[in-house]
């Protein structure tokens, strides 16, 4: 019994880790410009497609992969914000919402119509397998993928606060105003962490797409738990998306195993909904 | 001389025949459409289109000449009842939204004059498009929905041609039952682990139901939710049940889920048998050499062309036209359109009355179908198809080999299943 | 209020008369459906709009209330034989006491947090409507064939009657949502959405403000969701309580423009059609083209007229003027 609960807090942990790197990049654009990127599911799909490919037409391994879902993440952030989402940032609240509904629906299907809508798994990725340690039996590429988390979100923390571009994209998320009477030119800061949150996400899918299958929806229910975890660590906030996503990983997986499967998703929303009861600003939030 | 005049004269006849059809409900243009319902669009595209062409294989079969295939009208052009007529399908997409089943089947009635349909996939999808035909008053062959309560419904102008969920759990706990007696294995205990949609929450209900009738005790009674992004907890629950069999009743997404899971915490009952998502074109292709060893429902297999060669020309058709083999999915939509084609020709007209009584009593011999059936005769009450049964595949070296019934089988089921670690 | 000008006055009736007109004129059932379906998502758009455009509280979860209207009546009428007009009214009185609840721990959550509240509350009605065997979980319900009849809510041998019900629905609606927008409540409301300190300051009572709003939106679309019953004759938590349906009636509101009465109805006018023709002239082929010429649209129409389009024609008038 106790041999299961340990082997459910590790693969607990393991799925949050995933989670939480797929929320980080969610809450950087939701911090610095408030609005919620209902395409960072979508964005998802292209990194693992991107890694897909990239592995079936030119065998490079998802490993190597990794910068190259990064950088092309990035232009794809880049270039949604330029010609679409900038268009929005002066309307009303909710027209940048429907917006990146639009680019959702639009990607998600642009995905049907160049690979179809069949599902792929990369084959032998260089990372597969697990550990067996005693009773507890660790999948490597979960593992690694959960170090590269937490690698990826502490680099992402020191960009932050360390350089003049992660000061300035930080004094934005704080308050814009200001930060525009300090000569920080905010629509660059705009552009430059859309594309950095795609960019993280992209590299989520590189991960991810070392043990996941692939196909043009599979963002769903990823893209649905990331929302609920950047508001339960707080919109904006870093640390908060990270420890919200382990904790949901965790939640979801104990809730699962010791309540009833076909309900944890139930309790993960339900425990969203208590903590911002009880704290409407979430974790981490201010 | 002779040849030409005798071809004007059997042209003028089939004029004539055609012009006194015309008024029996057929054509000028001697088309009979067909509507054909599915999602086309959404997460299960690709299973949509892949029961379209199924059906497609099936009208070009009626339509064209195919002396040395024994289907219902495949050595004649078209219909030869209704002067040749052919079947044209009139297809739409239902993005697999139970509202769409019902307005589409609404406006290929009234807008494309459909006489009759086929078709839909997800039973929610076919209930409301089924209803919406009811209404109409328009003939409805399904052959590829499998929730038992569609034909619970007292429907008059609804037939189904294939089986259904109950069918299929029964006959993989005889197949249980049959590997005991035959291989002198011992089965007791069984985990029942189903996706909560209507689809397996009512495999999972029969399975609960069936089992102790068999004699087997349900050790694990899991539902979960098929969109879930890890299934740890349900495999971790498994393992603690330690059932000698697992069955399992899952979408693709969920089946290679669960392949993955299985492999990775090692779970390693004597057998796991499968319905739908593990016989998914897509599954495979997915999981690979993880898949080996699953035994899965099914109507259709490849290899039935041992027994049976005309399985062997269909799927070589197909290949043709297609480029790929025949799956599950195409040859379970394959078989409405003959259905529908020999009731019409039969009833000469199509009349909706008089083809719903045709249909009654349609009685298509074992050997026309693609399936190792007796035939297809409908019940009068419910109009299900009583000749209608299941196999069971098993994944060897990647391939579906039929291995139940044991006098269709095409190989040995191998069982109990090798351990992950004992596996390349 | 200003009162409407003569012109306006025969513009808004000879629309109303060829509504009323429709479904007589128009052959085949495909078009009336259509309409159907526009009205059915208009009302839900002008519901949504009573909390998202006057309160600023951005719901994501209308499917819930949506479903339970579905469900209550459904349940009422197959279990204990209860006419579906009332079953109607609890099933909107249900959803508002739902509304409710879920309103009260969450009155203070701001913008955002708000809205993935919302997703949240309705995703754990979904999950469990889904697993509750009392409505028959995931099997759904099939409504029991009745006779053609106002008293029964159901007409087998023509679409028109569903027509008239569901725009006599949303014409109630708009005159809610009207009514609320000329009243008090909607200067609070408005207050609110302006400021939480300076509508706390004026003595506004913020909670029960939003608290009304919540439950009157509730109820509309609970409204909604007994008549897609009665007319669909089949409900499962797949078809009245996902996501979709929810992204759907904000959609909806948001292209026509939020915040304006008129808005939701024209945003339904446009997206319900849109995504029905290129489903029925496109999505047979199966290549996603259909999604992805929807998806486009609302990209362009939300990028660059953000006010939506009736914030767009109302912009070209004053314009004009």
């Amino acid at each position: 019994m106790s041999e299961q609960l340990l082997a459910q807090l590790i693969n607990g942990l393991l799925i949050g880790c995933m989670y939480s790197l797929i929320a980080v990049g969610l809450t950087m654009i939701w911090g610095v410009m408030n609005i919620v990127n209902f395409a960072h599911a979508d964005f998802l799909m292209i990194g693992m497609f991107t890694s897909f490919w990239l592995y079936t037409l030119y065998g490079v391994d998802p490993l190597l992969s990794i910068p190259v879902c990064g950088v092309l993440l990035f232009l794809l952030g880049w270039i949604i914000y330029k010609f679409v989402v900038s268009k929005v940032m002066t309307g009303p609240a909710l027209a940048q919402v429907v917006v990146t509904f639009g680019v959702s629906i639009f990607i998600a299907n642009a995905a049907v119509f160049l690979w179809s809508p069949d599902f792929r798994m990369i084959e032998k990725p260089l990372l597969q397998g697990s550990w067996i340690m005693g009773p507890v039996r660790l999948s490597i590429p979960k593992a690694v993928a959960s170090i590269g988390s937490i690698a990826i979100t502490l680099a992402l923390f020191l960009f932050l606060r360390k350089t003049k571009t992660g000061k300035a994209i930080l004094a934005v998320e704080m308050n814009r105003s200001s930060a525009l009477l300090m000569g920080i030119n905010t629509e660059r800061v705009n552009a430059l962490s859309f594309a950095i949150g795609s960019s993280l996400v992209g590299i989520a899918g590189a991960f991810l797409s070392m043990y996941y299958y692939i196909y043009p929806q599979v963002g769903g229910t990823f893209g649905l738990l990331s929302f609920c975890i950047v508001a339960l660590g707080g919109f904006g906030s870093i640390e908060g998306a990270f420890i919200a996503g382990i904790l949901i990983g965790i939640v979801q997986t104990l809730g699962g195993y010791y309540f009833d499967p076909a309900y944890k998703y139930a309790i993960v929303f339900a425990l969203y909904l208590v903590t911002v009861w009880i704290r409407p600003q979430g974790l981490m939030g201010w | 001389m002779h040849g030409k005049r005798s071809r004007n004269l059997s042209f003028a006849l089939a004029l004539l025949l055609s012009l006194s059809l015309t008024s029996a409900g057929v054509a000028a243009d001697q088309e009979i459409k067909i509507g054909a319902a599915y999602p086309l669009s959404g997460a299960i595209a690709s299973t949509g289109l892949d029961c379209l062409h199924g059906a497609e294989l099936a009208v070009d079969i009626i339509n064209g000449k195919y002396p040395d295939l024994n289907l219902p009208l495949a050595k004649s052009e078209g219909l030869p009842n209704l002067g040749g007529a052919k079947l044209k399908l009139v297809v739409a997409d239902t993005k697999g939204e139970p509202r769409n089943g019902q307005a589409e089947a609404e406006r290929l009635v009234t807008q494309e004059k459909v006489v009759a349909m086929i078709g839909a996939y997800q039973s929610s999808v076919t209930k409301t498009a089924s209803q919406a035909t009811e209404r109409l008053k328009i003939p409805y062959v399904c052959s590829d929905s499998s929730s038992p309560t569609l034909t619970e419904r007292g429907l008059k102008y609804f037939f189904r041609v294939s089986p259904h969920d109950a069918i299929f759990a029964r006959d993989q706990l005889q197949f249980l039952k049959d590997l005991e007696k035959a291989k002198g294995q011992k089965i007791t205990t069984i985990a029942a682990l189903y996706e909560n949609t209507e689809f397996g929450s009512n495999v999972g209900k029969q399975i609960l139901k069936l089992a102790p009738e068999f004699g087997y005790k349900v050790v694990a009674d899991i539902s979960y939710a098929a969109n879930a992004t890890d299934v740890t907890s349900e495999v971790g629950r498994l393992i603690n049940a330690k059932p000698d069999v697992l069955m399992h009743a899952s979408y693709i997404t969920d089946a290679i889920l669960f392949t993955k899971t299985y492999k990775e915490m090692g779970f390693n009952p004597k057998g796991i048998m499968t319905f739908a998502g593990y016989i998914e074109p897509g599954y495979l292709p997915a999981v690979k050499g993880d898949g080996n060893y699953m035994v899965v429902r099914s109507t259709f297999a490849l290899d039935l062309a041992k027994n049976k060669p005309l399985v062997a020309k269909v799927n070589a058709l197909f290949k043709k036209k297609y480029g790929i083999d025949m799956s599950e999915n195409a040859a379970r939509s394959f078989t409405a359109p003959f259905v529908l084609a020999d009731a019409i020709n039969r009833a000469k007209t199509t009349e909706a009355e008089a083809v719903v009584k045709a249909l009654l009593a349609t009685n298509i011999p074992g050997d026309q179908v693609i399936y190792p059936w007796k035939g297809i005769q409908f019940d009068p009450q419910s109009h299900q198809n009583i000749h209608a049964r299941g196999i069971l595949v098993q994944i060897q070296n990647q391939n579906y080999v039929t291995v139940w019934p044991f006098e269709s089988a095409a190989a040995d089921v191998i069982w109990p299943f090798p351990a992950w670690k004992t596996r390349k | 209020m200003k009162k409407p000008t003569v012109l306006q006055a025969v513009f808004y009736a000879a629309l109303l008369a060829a509504l009323l007109a429709f479904p007589l004129v128009v052959k085949g059932t495909f078009p009336t459906h259509v309409m159907i379906m526009v009205f059915l998502f208009a009302m839900m758009g002008v519901a949504w709009n009573i909390l998202g455009g006057y309160a600023a509280m951005f719901s994501f979860g209308q499917a819930a209330f949506f479903g339970i209207g579905a469900y209550t009546s459904t349940i009422l009428l197959m279990n204990y034989n209860v006419n579906p007009w009332i079953g109607l009214v609890a099933g909107g009185v249900l959803a508002a006491l739902m509304g409710a609840a879920i309103g009260i721990p969450c009155s203070n959550l701001r913008g955002h947090y708000f809205a993935i509240a919302s997703i949240a509350f309705a995703e754990i009605v979904r999950i469990h409507f889904n697993n509750w065997k009392f409505v028959a979980a995931a099997e759904g319900l099939s409504l029991p064939l009745l006779p053609d009849s106002l008293k029964n809510f159901m007409f087998h041998s023509s679409k028109a009657p569903y027509y008239y019900i569901i725009l006599v629905f949303l014409l109630l609606s708009v005159l809610i949502c009207w009514y609320i927008s000329t009243n008090r409540m909607g200067f609070y409301l408005r207050a609110i959405k302006e400021s939480h300190e300076l509508a706390k300051g004026m003595g506004i009572s913020f909670v029960r403000y939003r608290l009304y709003a919540i439950m009157i939106s509730a109820f509309l679309t609970a409204m909604a969701g007994t008549f897609y019953a009665q007319y669909i004759l089949y409900i499962d938590p797949e078809s009245v309580l996902i996501l979709p349906i929810s992204v759907q009636v904000v959609l909806v509101a948001m292209l026509g423009g939020a915040g304006t009465i008129i808005g939701p109805v024209i945003g339904a006018a446009i997206l319900l059609p849109l995504s029905e023709i290129t489903r029925v002239w496109l999505g047979y082929k199966g290549t996603g083209v259909d999604m992805m010429i929807y998806g486009a649209l609302i990209m362009v129409i939300s990028a660059y007229q953000p006010q939506g389009v009736w914030g767009y024609l109302t912009s070209i008038r004053r314009r004009a003027k």
